[in-house]
C-alpha cells in the first residue's frame, strides 16, 4: 500500500516537473525574445502558450536518426542516463514541510552524485555519436563538471557546517523561518561561487561550452534527433530545476516566505525557483560565452581558492561560536 | 602605440564586475521595452512611395494592350539581363512603327533596380507594390506578356484607383531637367516622393529634422 502511494506520489512529480520543464522552455524564449525586443513565440494559441506542447508532438513524431558508424547501444543509452540521473536528484528535493519523496540523511551529496552522473550522459553520447563535434562537446563537458563540481562541492561545504546536516529538510529547518535565518548573507561568498557552478555545472551561457552552436554546431547532441534530443533538452531543464532548488533550500531558506500559504504549502519554493530561472535566462540573454581557458581559469584559479577560504572562515567561526 | 582593450577598474568594479551589471541591466531595460516585431502575415507592412514590386506592363486603355513599342532600352540597362523582347514590324497595318511579340521577365533573375521602368520612354513597364507572389515552380515567375499584363490589372483593382490616375515615381527619374525627359515622363510626381518630405527611414528622419531645426 505504502509503495502504490509512492508510485502515485512520483507519478505526480513527474507530471508536474514535465510541465514545468516545458514551460521553462516556453518563459525562457519569452524573455529572451522580449530582451532582444522581439516578441517570442506568438503563434500556437494565445501568446504562444501551447508552443511548448507543438514542440513536444513534433519531436516526438521525429524521426529517430542513429549514425551508421555510431556505438549503437551506447548511443542509444546516453540521453536514458541523462534524464534518469536527473530526474532522481528531484527525489530527495524538499518541496515543503514533509513534501518530499526520500528524506534520506545524504540528500546533498545525492544530488551533487546525480549531477555528475549526468554527465556521463553528455561524455557517453559524444563518444557514441562517433562525430568531431560530439566528441569535442563531450570532453568539454567532462573537464568542465570535474573542475567545477569542486569548486560546487566546496561552496555548500559552508552551508553543512551551519546546518550541521546533509540532509536537505534539515539544512531548510536550521535556517528558520526568518529572513535573516537564511545563508545568503552569511554565506555570501559561498552563494557566490555556489551560483557560477551551477552555470556551469548546468552547461548554461556563458559556461555552454559543451554545445557551443557557433562552434561546435550543436555539440554532444550534434547527431542526436527527435526524441532522444528532447530528452537531453529536458535532462538540462531538469538539471536547472534541481540546481536552482539547490541554491534555495541552501541558500534562500526553501519553502519559508514572508507568510506561510495554507492551500500551497510548496508556494514560497516554486517563486524561489522561478527567480533562479529567470536569473539563468537573464544571464543567457546578457552575456557571451568564456572562452575555454577562461573558463578553466575561472574555475581553478579563483572559485576554489575562494571556497576553500570560505570553508576555513565558516569553520572557525562555528568553532568559536559553539 | 599601446591599444587599451579593456578600461582600468577599479578595486570595487572588479568585485562586482561592474561590466557584467551593466549589461544586466541593459537587457532587463530592454525586457520592458516595446518589441519592435512586425506580425507579418497577419500585420502587413506600410508600402511607402518607390517600393518596387512584382513586374507589371501597362495596360494602355485606348488600345487594351501594352504601351511597349519595342525600343529595347529596358533591356539594354537591365542589369541582370532578365528582360527578353522580340520586336517585329508590320509594315502594311502600322507601317514603320516596332510591334512586340514577346516580352518575358524572368522574375527569379531580377534584382529590382528599377531602371527599367526609369528609361522607358512610355512609362510602359512598372514595378508594382504586389510583393506577395512567391511560388513552388520557376516557370510560373518567368512572367510573359500576358501574365504582365494581367499583373498591372490585378495591381490597379487592387489599388482600387483608375489606371489613368496611376503615376510610378521611377517613370520620372529624379535630378534630370524637365527638357531633357521624354514627353510621357513629364509626369506630376507626389511630393512624398521628390525633396525634403522624401520618407527614408526614421533615422534619416531624425538625423534631418535635428540639422534643419539647428
Amino acid at each position: 500500500m505504502n509503495i502504490l502511494l509512492l508510485l502515485v506520489w512520483i507519478i505526480v512529480l513527474f507530471c508536474v516537473v514535465m510541465l514545468h520543464v516545458a514551460y521553462a522552455t516556453y518563459f525562457e524564449r519569452k524573455i529572451i525574445g522580449h530582451m532582444q525586443v522581439r516578441l517570442g513565440p506568438m503563434e500556437v494559441g494565445w501568446h504562444g502558450l501551447l508552443q511548448p506542447i507543438a514542440d513536444g508532438v513534433k519531436s516526438f513524431f521525429k524521426e529517430d536518426i542513429i549514425p551508421t558508424n555510431a556505438d549503437r547501444p551506447i548511443f542509444l543509452a546516453a540521453p536514458i542516463i541523462c534524464l534518469v540521473a536527473m530526474m532522481s536528484a528531484l527525489a530527495v528535493l524538499p518541496f515543503a514541510p514533509g513534501w518530499v519523496l526520500a528524506d534520506i540523511d545524504i540528500g546533498l551529496l545525492f544530488v551533487f552524485a546525480m549531477s555528475s552522473l549526468a554527465s556521463y550522459g553528455v561524455v557517453l553520447a559524444g563518444w557514441a555519436s562517433n562525430s568531431k563535434y560530439s566528441f569535442l562537446g563531450g570532453l568539454r563537458s567532462m573537464a568542465q563538471v570535474i573542475s567545477y563540481e569542486i569548486s560546487m562541492g566546496l561552496s555548500l561545504v559552508g552551508v553543512m557546517l551551519m546546518a550541521g546536516s546533509l540532509n536537505l529538510t534539515k539544512i531548510v529547518e536550521a535556517q528558520g523561518d526568518s529572513i535573516f535565518g537564511m545563508y545568503l548573507m552569511p554565506q555570501c561568498v559561498g552563494f557566490f561561487v555556489f551560483f557560477i557552478s551551477m552555470l556551469a555545472e548546468t552547461n548554461r551561457v556563458p559556461f555552454d561550452l559543451p554545445e557551443a552552436e557557433t562552434e561546435l554546431v550543436s555539440g554532444y547532441s550534434t547527431e542526436y534527433s527527435g526524441m532522444r534530443y528532447a530528452i537531453f533538452f529536458m535532462a538540462e531543464y531538469i538539471g536547472m530545476m534541481v540546481m536552482a532548488s539547490i541554491g534555495t533550500i541552501c541558500f534562500l531558506g526553501g519553502w519559508n516566505g514572508p507568510f506561510s500559504v495554507a492551500w500551497f504549502p510548496p508556494l514560497w519554493f516554486a517563486l524561489k525557483i522561478y527567480m533562479f530561472m529567470f536569473l539563468f535566462i537573464w544571464i543567457r540573454a546578457t552575456l557571451p560565452r568564456y572562452r575555454y581557458d577562461q573558463l578553466m581559469d575561472l574555475g581553478w584559479k579563483l572559485l576554489i581558492p575562494l571556497a576553500l577560504a570560505n570553508i576555513v572562515v565558516t569553520a572557525c567561526f562555528k568553532a568559536l561560536a559553539g | 602605440m599601446q591599444i587599451e582593450y579593456k578600461p582600468k577598474r577599479n578595486l570595487l568594479e572588479t568585485i562586482l564586475q561592474a561590466e557584467i551589471l551593466k549589461g544586466l541591466s541593459l537587457t532587463l531595460r530592454r525586457l520592458f521595452s516595446k518589441p519592435i516585431t512586425r506580425q507579418y502575415p497577419h500585420e502587413k507592412p506600410q508600402i511607402r512611395l518607390g517600393f518596387r514590386g512584382q513586374h507589371a506592363l501597362v495596360r494602355d486603355p485606348e488600345t487594351g494592350d501594352s504601351k511597349c513599342i519595342g525600343c529595347m532600352r529596358c533591356a539594354v540597362v537591365c542589369p541582370s539581363r532578365c528582360i527578353r523582347i522580340r520586336p517585329y514590324k508590320d509594315k502594311e497595318k502600322h507601317g514603320n512603327r516596332r510591334l512586340i511579340s514577346e516580352y518575358k521577365i524572368e522574375a527569379l533573375r531580377c534584382v529590382y533596380c528599377g531602371y527599367c521602368e526609369e528609361v522607358c520612354p512610355v512609362n510602359a513597364i512598372v514595378l508594382t507594390e504586389v510583393f506577395e507572389y512567391s511560388s513552388y515552380d520557376r516557370p510560373s515567375l518567368y512572367f510573359t506578356k500576358e501574365q504582365l499584363l494581367g499583373n498591372w490589372d490585378r495591381f490597379i483593382a487592387a489599388k482600387g484607383i483608375r489606371a489613368e490616375d496611376y503615376v510610378n515615381p521611377f517613370w520620372r527619374p529624379r535630378g534630370l531637367p524637365e527638357h531633357t525627359l521624354p514627353a510621357a515622363k513629364r509626369q506630376e510626381v507626389d511630393s512624398e516622393w521628390s525633396g525634403e518630405n522624401q520618407v527614408v527611414g526614421r533615422n534619416w528622419k531624425k538625423h534631418h529634422g535635428a540639422q534643419q531645426a539647428g
